[in-house]
């Protein structure tokens, strides 16, 4: 396994993966090329790679274990968007015994595996890539240039222009909410996300808009 | 993929970043390889306003800086051209280069991930 952090600066990735101690090549992809080249657009995401160094699945959702989430009991009285957030995330599309199954199946099988694709069955299972998600991803790459050279601020045109581009692509929103909804002294990203000043959008208005926790995800087609 | 110049762009370069290599039949990727006359240059750099147009990648300028940002292809209308994998060089958790090409002879789960 081969694990990649979406994160436009590396520092915030490092605690993730000081913390799992992983025996696995762990790599950080400060400029999210992994979206433009495999088709990630949210994470967990994964793709199988064969021996030759075939995509033997495109990029599909990677989740191997049932979040608790999904079975907590929602207390009584959170602030409404919390109890919605919440409520958003169980419906989350669970697929995770199958997706560990298969991977287990290619694991032993290879290219017997009724899991592992076909070259063509990769290319037309890949998502759509219309003219405007290639330049919402221009736009973003732009933008993570300019936060690296110049300043935030800069960036922000660039990418507010990706998310109208591109609203499927969470990991251009996301990356961008967070860097604003963060406070200066957090150890940790937000992961809320909420609303903000600089950007449209924000998680749980915009998982709402794009048909809820149902959508939120590309499911495998197994 | 970010230009500092639309000149003196290798192929090297273009390849690495994009996952396309200009050749003389066309600029390829896998199996695959897409008429583009005029994009492999004599002198071996890369035309990148002929490949953009041959291969339906948006470019882009930022005024301010005079950067450019050359956006993925649209030639197939599919995120993936082709199931060849693109081998980027990625950094570890250590700062050092990583390319998933050194595990050839491997299968490998490519798991995307972030700190948000």
């Amino acid at each position: 396994m081969v694990t990649v952090a979406l994160d436009v600066n590396p520092e915030h990735a490092h605690p993730f993966i000081d913390a799992a101690a992983p025996t696995h090549p762990s790599l950080i992809d400060t400029t999210h090329a992994t979206g433009d080249l495999f088709g990630f657009v949210n994470v967990p995401m994964a793709v199988w790679i064969d021996e030759e160094g075939n995509l033997v699945r495109p990029a599909e959702a990677a989740s191997i274990e049932r979040s608790p989430m999904r079975d907590m009991d929602i207390p009584d009285g959170l602030p409404e968007r919390l109890d919605r957030a919440f409520r958003e995330i169980k419906k989350f599309p669970e697929v995770s015994d199958e997706y560990r199954a298969a991977i287990v199946d290619w694991a032993h099988n290879g290219a017997a595996s009724k899991f592992a694709l076909s070259t063509d069955e990769v290319v037309q299972r890949s998502q759509p890539r219309p003219d405007t998600h290639a330049r919402a991803a221009a736009c973003f790459e732009m933008g993570q240039h300019l936060l690296r050279t110049v300043s935030h601020e800069a960036a922000v045109p660039w990418w507010r222009e990706a998310h109208a581009l591109f609203p499927e692509n969470w990991t251009y929103k996301r990356q961008a909410w967070t860097l604003i909804t963060t406070p200066a002294d957090a150890t940790e990203n937000d992961l809320m996300q909420g609303p903000n000043d600089v950007y449209e959008g924000n998680w749980l208005d915009d998982v709402i808009a794009g048909g809820g926790g149902e959508a939120y995800s590309v499911v495998p087609q197994l | 993929m970010i230009l500092q110049t639309l000149e003196h762009v290798s192929t090297t370069e273009v390849a690495d970043r994009t996952g396309w290599t200009a050749k003389p039949e066309g600029m390829c990727r896998g199996e695959i390889c897409v008429p583009a006359p005029g994009a492999l240059r004599d002198n071996g750099t890369v035309d990148i306003n002929v490949m953009a147009n041959r291969l339906g990648m948006p470019l882009l300028h930022d005024d301010n800086t005079g950067v450019w940002a050359l956006g993925p292809a649209t030639a197939t209308g599919r995120a993936l051209s082709t199931a060849a994998a693109a081998d980027p060089e990625f950094i570890d958790r250590n700062g050092h280069p990583f390319r998933l090409s050194s595990l050839r002879g491997r299968k490998v789960l490519l798991v995307a991930w972030s700190s948000y």
